[in-house]
């Protein structure tokens, strides 16, 4: 349908047709409303969406309304806190706590100014510390792999001996590595947390004071009401180291797993470029394994970042999306929509989605034909099978690629029937079909065979939906492309959708076309409303029996009549050839309300019409008078035109 | 005792349906009405029998006097029940669908007896002896069930409607229309189900509702339409991400029904022009969002929203030799267009076409680079559009998507308003169609008792097509007074602007806080019905009057050289452009206008859909402009 909501359409889509509800006060009227009405079915799909509400503001900034903490009675205590952790964790895992606290002398006296200790850690390690802890990082990586670990020549190795097999390269490698890391300015902290890690002051307490509420809220209902308020200091001190400690201990695995995937990032980088590993001499590969692995990382390192930033599992607004994290887009930049402040109808976009679209842009804008394309292209239309601009990219690759035409169908079909009212769908079929036609079209069986599988499938959807308009559209299409005007099964089908219900116009419509333009009675350049000569005799006979025998069904039902009349106007023929017929749903017109019997307005109509034909004006204006009076006074003014095309001499037909 | 009584309860069996005015009555056939009882049932409408399996019919037939041939029952006439033969008739069955439908029939001079109260319930109703003794309208209250069979289910009474005395409203909007089929399919079904969830609001009884005047129509809610709009166009919820391959579209119809109700838009125009400045392509045209490819439909949203903002600014923000180019591109050998570049070709793409060539003034000249282009200079943007649109009328009159396909109301107002681009309707409209099918089919769309119009035969009303149906009056008025070979279009109008306007203030409201405009009754109101509702509103509530068309401009284009053909073409969508369309409020004689003053909205051009002099202003501005 034009302008189409459904997509929407009525695009429909269509019809995501529920406003915004940025409100809770809004919420509760349309809920209201759904109690009493039915909700589209649409809405229901994505009701996972509806959380991310424009008016939801992130959780990081509720942090800052909370009532500000008595800061100065708990400061010294989270003091104590943070020292005792870092002497901890210190002791523990020195290089990690080098990196993330920095050294020594920076952590006694509180940050530099101008340098944020966190970040400082990388870049104070010494280069063989450096070496050193990426080096136990990554042989507990490939601990993990007996394949590799069996390569690594002793139980002694040098940890740079590890760190060129994982890296596939010597010191030089690791240097490469390092200088990567060091430049990448690698995302050790989320900003946010920068406070927290450096210094004991106000924020940093507001934090804690925050988790505090969560965990507690957490236990539930043993912890008893106001427990977030009340707790005793002592229980208050050891969650909130509890809690600091976590943090460190995600704090430390990001940055492992950021370092690693910085290595996987040169090595695929290397395998692009076909440099050889020094040590082999063979040719870098990124194995199968590793590609899955590193998929596996930046999983985790989403979720890690999403963590720390606060922010819920729903939203990968500053984590790292899933093509993100897919090694196989690396090379790709992503295109971010930057909307203009103050943009109109702005779409709180999923993260998802948002993700896929700046892949897309990215990947169209370069015209990259790919299996990877091809695997965006469903991802999204998943997401949005209205996006028209996905759907011929789709085709474009489907056609560059020589995918095959059937399976594509197959899953085409898959697609349709979960968007009943989309129609983007329906073009993508016809270029499917019109780019599959010339391999097929020297071969009859192979055109029925295709026509027959295309048919059952049209005849399922519409069985779903049985005026699909689109669905239709393309049906009368594949008739026309495929030449099935003569088929008995498409006549078949067709009289059998009449059967189910006698009422549905569109069957009625397709019948029409497909006797009527079949080529070899249908002059070309004929309008549909205008007699066309070559159309056999006996087809119009047979067409008035069929159109009147389901008008006897249900003579009110104005689809066979207007067939009826669009057969008779075709073939040339008079309406009077029907009066008998026609009159038969009249009775006793003009003669009072106890004779006057009508029982079908349609009839009425067409007698009005066959009355002019022949003369008979009287009549003919007292079948439009009584329809216009008594039996179909919604169109009074139609019929009061009608009459006055009678006294213009104007058939009026 | 002699009176009159209703049977309901959902365990009948079906034995006949019978058409009441204002509500579907299923006569029960039950073994608990006594033989003796000789019940006997008015019947004010057309009876039909339905599904009679011969045996029973045999069985029945007795009792029965239904004439058998057509198996029509007559108003007024009285039948006599069948007595005692429970496996008289069959359930409805249609496809796999069983239906049951709760019973219920009005039977006269039976006696009235204790029966069991689970099955069967006898009530008396004076009132419904009166109104079955006069012709005033009964309304039975039958619902259509699912075949759940609850047997606890039992009808509780109501009433045959009565009007409300302090309302007049024509019981042509209160009752079921008087001609009805017995047949049941799946689309009587919803026909009978949307007629039922229309009738509360129609008769002035839909506790939803807060006001009513004296004629039974509901005030226009402005108060609430107005933030729903302006919520649309502010930030949306991530769930309306469909809606990303078309953002434009609701700049059009939020800024379009704000200023169908008065309000001033120009406050948007520097959030418009950066917003549709992202989502230009250098190509030419606009996408539906940022990225996407230019398509012809929502370059038609976009650049009328510019238009109805206004102001340099916006007009400026257009690329309007990339956009002539890109049109370019699009225009198809046939006379069609593209929807976009490789996309699908139909009679909305040669509309939004047609509006954008002429609105921004671009010249009509191809480049080689378009599919349609002629070496000779033949062919130009708008050569063949109306022929286009003439391939595109069906055999019912009215006008499909694309070629052979079903008549649809939305494409019947793309092609009326193409071809009042290419010329004075009279001329174009009645040379390239056939106008009485079309004006027939047109108003078979309009439905009793709902008032509003459907899309397509034997489809439902919807309260977009107040518009697109709708919508096509003003041009077929234009055509039609414009032309001697058929008559003018004067008193009374060629659809029930009564009956739309009805529908639309009482159906195609949401009623609640949320406000906004909807297809029917249990529908969501979006931006898109809001739009379209108001813009069928204004359509019923102006008359609009266009000259009648030049006679000699056709011929003073051709000598200036160049193509004959092509250079008409252009001269009379100039003419076309340029020709004055005069509105006055409607003040028909259909009777008394039935809504408030203060209801009546906006006029907008019939053929551009925004303010006439947000037309003039643009073209103005463009007329100004040398080259691009
Ligand atoms: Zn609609």
């Amino acid at each position: 349908m034009p302008p189409k909501k459904k997509g929407g359409g009525k695009g429909k889509a269509s019809q995501a047709s529920k406003p915004p509800t940025a409100t809770t006060e809004e919420k509760a009227t349309s809920k209201d409303n759904a109690t009493a009405d039915k909700p589209p079915t649409k809405e229901k799909a994505k009701a996972n969406d509806s959380a991310i509400g424009p008016a939801l503001p992130p959780s990081s900034t509720t942090a800052t309304t909370d009532p500000p903490p008595a800061t100065s009675t708990t400061l010294p205590e989270t003091q104590t806190i943070l020292e005792r952790t870092r002497a901890r964790f210190t002791a523990a895992r020195p290089y990690e706590a080098h990196l993330i606290f920095g050294p020594q002398q920076q952590q006694q006296s509180g940050p530099l100014p101008g340098k944020e200790p966190g970040l400082g850690g990388l870049g104070d390690l010494q280069p063989q510390e450096r070496s050193a802890w990426l080096a136990t990082r990554i042989a507990a990586r490939i601990a993990r792999r007996p394949a590799l670990s069996a390569t690594a020549t002793t139980v002694g190795s040098a940890t740079a001996e590890l760190a060129r097999v994982a890296c596939g390269g010597g010191a030089k490698t690791i240097k490469e590595v390092w200088r990567i890391v060091n430049e990448g300015s690698v995302p050790l902290r989320a900003a946010g947390e920068k406070q927290f890690l450096g210094s004991a002051t106000g924020p940093v307490s507001r934090r804690i004071v925050r988790w505090e509420g969560l965990s507690s809220q957490a236990k539930g209902p043993s912890a008893g009401a106001g427990a977030g308020k009340q707790v005793p200091s002592s229980s208050r001190e050891s969650q909130t180291i509890a809690a600091a400690e976590a943090r460190w201990e995600r704090r430390v695995r990001l940055t492992c797993l950021s370092a690693e995937s910085r290595c996987f990032r040169a090595q695929r980088d290397r395998e692009r470029r076909g440099v050889c590993d020094d040590r082999t001499g063979e040719r870098v590969v990124v194995t199968e394994q590793e590609v899955v692995e590193e998929k596996r990382r930046r999983l985790e390192i989403a979720a890690l970042r999403r963590e720390m930033s606060g922010q819920g599992a729903g939203s990968a607004a500053r984590g790292v999306g899933k093509i993100a994290s897919d090694p196989e887009w690396d090379d790709v930049v992503p295109v971010v929509l930057e909307e203009p402040e103050g943009a109109l109808a702005s779409i709180a976009y999923p993260a998802d989605y948002a993700e896929a679209m700046s892949y897309l842009r990215a990947v169209m804008k370069a015209n990259e034909h790919s299996e990877r394309c091809l695997w965006l292209t469903e991802y999204i239309i998943k997401m949005n099978a209205s996006h028209y601009t996905v759907w011929l990219y789709r085709a474009a690759i489907i056609f560059a690629l020589k995918k095959s035409i059937a399976d594509e169908i197959e899953w085409l079909n898959k697609i349709a029937l979960a968007n009943l009212k989309n129609y983007q769908i329906w073009h993508h079929r016809h270029l499917l079909v019109e780019n599959h036609f010339p391999s097929i079209s020297s071969d009859p069986s192979a055109i029925a065979t295709f026509a027959a599988s295309e048919r059952q499938f049209l005849e399922r959807i519409l069985a779903e939906d049985t005026k699909n308009y689109h669905v239709w559209s393309y049906r009368s299409y594949l008739v026309n492309k495929l030449g099935l005007f003569s088929d008995p099964d498409e006549l078949a089908s067709i009289e059998r959708m009449i059967d189910d219900d006698v009422r549905n116009n569109s069957a009625w419509s397709h019948r029409f076309f497909l006797v009527f333009s079949h080529p070899d009675r249908a002059t070309p350049g004929v309008a549909a409303t205008e007699p066309d000569p070559k159309v056999p005799p006996e087809i119009v006979d047979r067409e008035v029996a069929y159109a009147q025998s389901k008008i006897r069904l249900a003579p009110q039902n104005q689809s066979p009549w207007n067939y009826l009349r669009g057969v008779l106007v075709k073939g040339g023929r008079k309406l009077s050839e029907v009066e008998g017929f026609t009159e038969e749903f009249v009775k006793g017109l003009g003669k009072g309300e106890e004779e006057e019997d009508v029982k079908s307005t349609h009839a009425l109509d067409l007698l009005a019409e066959i009355y002019a034909e022949q003369g008979r004006k009287e009549e003919a204006d007292l079948s439009l008078q009584r329809l216009g009076q008594k039996w179909d006074r919604i169109r009074f003014g139609y019929w009061e035109w009608r009459r006055r095309c009678l006294g213009m001499g104007a058939a009026a037909a | 005792m002699p009176g009159i009584f209703r049977v309901s309860g959902p365990r009948f069996p079906l034995c006949a349906s019978l058409i009441g005015a204002g509500g579907l009555v299923v006569i029960p056939h039950t073994p608990q009405i006594p033989p003796e009882l000789k019940s006997r049932i008015i019947i004010r409408q057309p009876l039909q029998v339905l599904s009679f399996s011969e045996s029973s019919a045999g069985s029945a037939a007795s009792d029965i006097e239904i004439p058998a041939e057509t198996c029509m029952g007559l108003p007024g006439r009285t039948y006599v029940l069948p007595r005692d033969s429970s496996e008289c008739l069959p359930r409805f069955e249609v496809g796999q669908r069983r239906h049951a439908r709760i019973a219920a029939c009005y039977v006269q001079n039976a006696t009235a007896r204790a029966h069991d109260r689970d099955t069967v319930q006898w009530q008396q109703t004076p009132s419904e002896l009166r109104s079955l003794g006069s012709c005033a309208p009964g309304r039975a209250n039958a619902r259509a069930t699912s075949d759940n069979d609850s047997d606890s289910v039992v009808d509780e009474e109501i009433p045959p409607h009565s009007p409300n005395p302090t309302m007049r409203i024509p019981d042509l909007f209160t009752q079921y229309p008087i001609v009805r089929d017995a047949l049941v399919t799946p689309t009587s079904q919803a026909q009978d189900e949307t007629v039922e969830a229309c009738l509360p609001f129609l008769r002035g009884e839909s506790d939803k509702v807060t006001t009513y005047n004296e004629h039974g129509v509901a005030s226009l809610n402005r108060e609430t339409h107005l933030p729903f709009l302006r919520q649309w166009l502010g930030r949306l919820p991530g769930r309306l991400m469909g809606f990303d391959a078309g953002r434009p579209w609701f700049f059009y119809w939020c800024l379009a029904a704000l200023t169908l109700l008065g309000e001033d838009v120009t406050q948007y125009r520097a959030d418009l022009v950066e917003t549709v400045r992202f989502l230009q392509n250098p190509e030419g045209g606009f996408g539906g969002g940022f990225g996407h490819l230019s398509h012809l439909a929502t370059t038609y949203a976009a650049v009328l929203a510019l238009a109805l903002v206004g102001g340099e600014e916006a007009y400026d923000v257009i690329d309007r030799k990339a956009m002539w180019r890109w049109l370019g591109r699009l225009k198809q050998p046939d006379g069609g267009f593209q929807v976009c570049l490789g996309g699908e070709e139909d009679i909305r793409g040669a509309y939004c076409a047609a509006v954008i060539i002429t609105l921004l003034r671009l010249p009509l000249e191809l480049t080689p680079e378009s599919p349609a282009y002629k070496e000779d200079g033949s062919v130009n943007l708008l050569t063949g559009v109306a022929d286009y649109v003439r391939s595109c009328q069906t055999y019912e009159g009215g006008i499909s998507g694309q070629p052979n396909a079903e008549a649809h109301g939305a494409y019947a107002f793309c092609a009326l308003g193409c071809l009042a681009i290419l010329d004075h309707p009279a001329r174009s409209i009645a040379k390239y169609l056939d106008v009485p099918r079309l004006i027939s089919w047109l108003s078979s769309r309009q439905y009793a008792p709902e008032g509003g119009f459907s899309g397509r035969t034997n489809k439902l009303v919807d309260g977009c097509y107040s518009h697109w149906v709708g919508g096509c009056f003003p041009l077929i008025e234009a055509c039609l007074n414009g032309s001697d070979k058929l008559p003018a279009a004067d008193e009374p109008s060629l659809f029930s602007r009564e009956g739309l306007i009805r529908y639309i203030l009482t159906c195609g409201q949401d009623h609640s806080r949320m406000g906004g405009m909807r297809d029917k009754p249990g529908k969501f109101p979006d931006a898109y019905h809001t739009c379209y509702v108001l813009n069928g509103l204004s359509a019923a509530q102006h008359q609009w009057e266009l000259d009648p068309p030049a006679t000699t401009t056709t011929t003073t284009a051709a000598e200036e050289g160049g193509n004959d053909m092509a250079a008409d073409t252009a001269a009379l969508a100039e003419a076309a452009a340029e020709a004055v369309w005069a509105v006055l409020p409607y003040l028909g004689e259909e009777g008394p206008q039935i809504f408030d003053h203060k209801d009546r909205v906006r006029p907008i051009h019939p053929v551009y859909t925004i303010p006439t002099r947000c037309v003039k202003a643009m073209r103005d501005y463009y007329g100004t402009v040398e080259g691009f």
